[in-house]
């Protein structure tokens, strides 16, 4: 399936393609433009094919990871040294950009990777060499493979020093959203468990919330936020504006509180009545239960709210530019603005890699702070 | 001990509980007992304050609890539970030491404490110490659930339905290890059932109750011989007369056996046997082997080849056994009366049938003579 | 219980009749936002009429969400089928991974390989809203106890017939869940879709952002937030409706 999939992406679409600078369409070229490393793809690609039908499950699962990391090796090279042949004796502005080939290729790659995964649970080392090695190979295509000549590359070149601001400000906004969702969820979560009304109330603004799309959100936020910056002089001094950090900020951690709010009053509410019962009558305060019983009991699932909040933050961070904040979301409507692919996938990579390790950091922090004797 | 005075507990315009009183002995069992609803498990909960009292008095040792901080008091009276209520996320030996760190115990004192706990409930330190509550069975839930009452040795126990959660074999295992604890520690002990075999196998003192009301409170041998009226009547049921076996030990009612040794002649195993039918064949050092029918003795023969066999540990009883297990061995097997040995198969003595029904009949006139109607 | 359903039901409808008059109030937002914004020469976007922003916004959101449902649930029924099994973990792992992704960064994404515009949109939303139905439809019907299927089967039912009327009914209301969270996201993300020129909602907030102008803003948010607060409101419904005949039935 999988190979399938990047069988198409090797024939049928263009692999690059070739483009007079980096706004207007290019001229498509196939894959043979990588001369050897060509060969090398295909290898691994019928590798892929043979996958399915090995004789033995450990076989199959060698033969899958083999060209699934394999291919995202050589893919880099492939494209590394068929931009080096398309640029010889072109212009500087000239740009070689991935066509959907490659795209489709890394997809059949993604899909190889996740049908092996079942049988391939192996240990942590046998799982994690594979892909040191095909980062290290990506890394080293960079540096002598031509991959840094790929115009993504040479954007980001143009693009280095405001980017990494742009990033921090990025991980700045949805950290402090975050941040403030935690400081204000876990108390109301909590309350939540302890009375009815609030219960209700809290968890059914926070749905309605949650359900208001995020830029009517930020547009409801800017216009009081405006007023009441022009009305109490005091507020704009410390920053919070119509314009800037602010609404963008407030917009975040109201998005973060459903998830935490939710997340603490189930998991508070799940801890069984009996180990409450006994907690109490062994005479624990209930200071006393709610650190040393509640909370640890609750924890795992607070962590899984963080995490849907954290994975939520980062892409909604995006649209508090159009509010004015700096983030990765400046590259990707300014792309989007520009029509220039490159700009759009250098603000949208980056998010979707900082989503990607948020949710796995903190799915690991889950499962390290749930209490060993409750682990499934 | 423990005294209640015209204690009163109201929900509403609902008496959970009916100006109670009642007093427990220093080192006395006290089981509350009624049918659902009758306020047992309220007054049960008044006395560690989980339920505070609507009106009334109740003292533990001297002190009025009432005056003394809830959590104090719950620390000095150990508390088990039918859903035990264990832990999840902490392992046995830390459910146990609970309440000693609590105290502020030090670490050795309470790895000591655990260890002699685990011991004394039956289970090996060694091999439960670090488990976890879901690892553990119904029965060893619950017998950790009872070391860790007993954990910073409170002079009093409150146990609600502590067993009633439990298979009905494993129950009375628990029981029989409730009742040799007992005997060792010589705690206060109120006990909630609903289970009145239960109850007249536990108890120095029961306590019967309906609709909040005590109905009788007296040791179980004067309610089982006189119901102080006929909700008791009734609720003890009409097998009382066997009811009554359960509080008397085959070591009060047994009496010295006629023995022969195996290897005896067969002259004086005539004159011995002479005052009765069957002998009880044993080894000199007294271990017992069979038993032999001395009229069906043919002249001349020896004991151990006349003998007829006998399985020791299933055809006898042992001194701590109850005297209903001796009637229902006696009639599984068939016999009339039944050996009683201690572990080491050493014959200590008999229980005849005619002696079990003389304590099945012992209080009948009394109990034909009751009212039948209850008084208020 | 019924009764407070049909309570229920009535309220949605009549919301939707007073959001649809209301958004067609054009002189009414004029008055309002002159009133809130007097310094303000302009209030409203000239470049379209309210009533059409909020009808570009639905036609982004009902064909993505129609396309959605009606690919994503045979999908999810498909790989929890025998003849689907295999595809099952692929499936699963591409929808856990896909969640993940910001929608706004997958809509971004979409322009370079699709293009701009209305249709290329919609096929943005269509794949990122398949995402919570397709797990939506696998647990729901994965939910389904295992004793009720054999039972089922015991009682000579075909495959066919126990997936409409066993393991549908039963999964309805988790397959629903599903496809609420997916409009609602919809909702959100068909927003932004004006940033790459498809109409919506989205155009008058980015474009009142971008000239400074806070009346356009709200011309654009506070339709956008009622608009999506209904759509939950009634999928909310259509739940509680399908809930109750599983009680009912169960």
């Amino acid at each position: 399936m999988g190979a399938l999939v990047a069988l198409a992406g090797v024939t049928v679409l263009p692999f690059l393609e070739l483009r007079a600078n980096r706004l207007v369409p290019g001229v498509a070229y196939p894959m043979m433009a990588a001369g050897s490393w060509a060969y090398l793809v295909w290898l691994l690609v019928a590798v892929g094919f043979l996958s399915a039908v090995l004789p033995t499950a450990k076989v199959r699962a060698a033969a899958s990871t083999a060209s699934g990391y394999g291919l995202i090796a050589a893919t880099a090279w492939a494209v590394g040294a068929a931009t080096r042949s398309l640029l010889v004796s072109q212009q500087p502005a000239m740009r070689v950009s991935l066509g959907a080939g490659v795209w489709v290729l890394l997809a059949g790659t993604a899909i190889l990777g996740f049908s092996g995964g079942e049988e391939r649970a192996g240990t942590l080392l046998r799982r994690t060499v594979p892909i040191v090695l095909a980062v290290a190979a990506v890394a080293a295509a960079f540096v002598w493979g031509g991959l840094d000549r790929i115009s993504l590359a040479r954007e980001f070149e143009v693009r280095a020093s405001s980017f990494w601001s742009l990033l921090g400000g990025h991980l700045a906004m949805s950290g402090s959203g975050l941040g403030l969702g935690l400081l204000f969820g876990v108390p109301l979560g909590l309350w939540a468990t302890r009375n009815r009304g609030v219960r209700s109330v809290v968890l059914g603004v926070t749905g309605v919330i949650q359900t208001v799309p995020s830029l009517a959100l930020l547009g409801l936020l800017i216009a009081p936020l405006a007023a009441l910056s022009r009305a109490v002089p005091v507020l704009r001094a410390i920053g919070v504006q119509g314009i800037g950090n602010a609404p963008g900020l407030i917009a975040l951690t109201l998005y973060a509180l459903l998830p935490i709010v939710r997340n603490t009053y189930v998991g508070l509410s799940e801890v069984d009545p009996a180990v409450i019962d006994a907690g109490r009558g062994m005479g624990m305060s209930s200071w006393q239960l709610l650190w040393r019983v509640e909370f640890p009991l609750a924890l795992p699932l607070i962590v899984e709210g963080v995490r849907t909040a954290s994975v939520l933050l980062i892409g909604i961070a995006t649209l508090t530019v159009f509010a004015g904040a700096r983030n990765l979301g400046n590259l990707i409507f300014e792309g989007l603005g520009q029509f220039a692919p490159d700009l759009i996938l250098l603000g949208a990579l980056p998010v979707i890699a900082l989503a990607v390790i948020a949710d796995v950091a903190l799915s690991a922090l889950g499962r390290a702070l749930t209490p060993e004797g409750v682990r499934a | 001990m423990i005294r209640l005075e015209d204690v009163t507990r109201r929900y509403g315009d609902k008496t959970a509980v009916d100006s109670l009183s009642l007093e427990v002995a220093e080192g006395e069992v006290c089981v509350l007992i009624g049918p659902s609803g009758c306020g047992k498990t309220t007054t049960l909960r008044m006395i560690n304050r989980l339920i505070e009292p609507t009106s009334g008095h109740i003292f533990v040792g001297d002190r009025d609890i009432l005056s003394m901080p809830a959590e104090e008091l719950r620390r000095g009276l150990g508390y088990v539970i039918q859903s035990i209520g264990l832990f999840p996320h902490l392992d046995v030996a830390a459910n146990i030491c609970v309440v000693p760190r609590l105290l502020g115990w030090e670490k050795q004192r309470m790895a000591e404490r655990v260890d002699e706990l685990l011991a004394l409930v039956g289970l090996d330190p060694a091999a439960y110490r670090h488990k976890y509550p879901r690892q553990l069975s119904g029965g060893e839930a619950q017998r950790v659930g009872v070391a860790r009452a007993l954990a910073a040795d409170p002079p009093v126990l409150l146990m609600d339905e502590p067993f009633g959660a439990v298979d009905p074999l494993n129950r009375e295992r628990l029981q029989a290890e409730f009742a040799r604890i007992q005997r060792e520690l010589k705690k206060t002990v109120i006990f909630v059932t609903h289970d009145i075999d239960e109850a007249i196998r536990l108890a120095d003192k029961v306590a019967i109750m309906r609709d909040g009301k005590l109905q009788q409170f007296n040791t179980p041998e004067e309610v089982l011989n006189h119901p102080a009226n006929k909700f008791v009547h009734d609720f003890v049921g009409a097998d009382r007369a066997l009811k009554r076996l359960v509080r008397v030990r085959v070591a009060d009612v047994m009496r010295s056996p006629v023995t022969v040794l195996a290897d005896a002649d067969p002259i004086s195993l005539q004159e011995a046997a002479g005052r009765r039918r069957f002998a009880y064949v044993v080894q000199p050092d007294g271990r017992l082997l069979g038993w032999l029918d001395t009229r069906s003795l043919a002249e001349g023969t020896r004991p151990a080849a006349a003998m007829t066999q006998m399985d020791v540990a299933e055809a006898s009883v042992r001194p701590d056994d109850s005297l209903r297990d001796a009637l229902s061995r006696m009639l599984g097997l068939g016999f009339r009366s039944i050996a009683v040995t201690d572990k080491n198969d050493v014959l200590l003595g008999e229980v005849t049938f005619a002696a079990v029904e003389d304590v099945m009949t012992e209080g009948d006139e009394h109990v034909s003579n009751q009212p039948t109607e209850a008084p208020e | 219980m019924k009764e407070r359903r049909s309570i229920g039901v009535a309220t949605v409808v009549v919301a939707a009749l007073a959001f649809s008059w209301l958004v067609s109030a054009q002189g009414l937002w004029q008055s309002f936002l002159r009133a809130l914004f007097p310094a303000q020469p302009v209030v409203l976007m000239p470049r379209d009429t309210l009533a059409a922003f909020v009808l570009q916004h639905l036609a982004l959101v009902g064909i993505s969400s129609a396309l959605t449902i009606a690919v994503g649930i045979p999908l999810g029924i498909f790989v929890t089928r025998r003849s689907g099994r295999e595809f099952r973990g692929l499936v699963v792992a591409a929808t856990d991974l896909g969640q993940t992704f910001p929608p706004v960064a997958v809509l971004a994404l979409a322009m370079p390989v699709l293009g701009f515009g209305f249709w290329p949109t919609v096929m943005a939303l269509f794949i990122y809203g398949m995402f919570p139905v397709v797990s939506g439809a696998i647990s729901g019907i994965e939910s389904v106890p295992k004793a009720v299927l054999e039972a089922a089967e015991g009682m000579g039912m075909s495959p066919w017939q126990v997936l409409l009327r066993v393991e549908l009914p039963l999964a309805a209301r988790v397959i629903l869940s599903g496809v609420r969270t997916s409009v609602a996201i919809n909702i959100g993300t068909a927003t932004v879709g004006a940033a790459i020129g498809t109409g919506g909602l989205g155009v008058p907030i980015i474009g009142g952002l971008a000239v400074q102008n806070m009346a356009y803003v709200l011309e654009g948010a506070i339709p956008a937030a009622l608009l999506a607060v209904l759509a939950d409101a009634a999928l909310a419904q259509v739940e509680a409706a399908v809930t109750v005949q599983e009680a009912a039935a169960g």
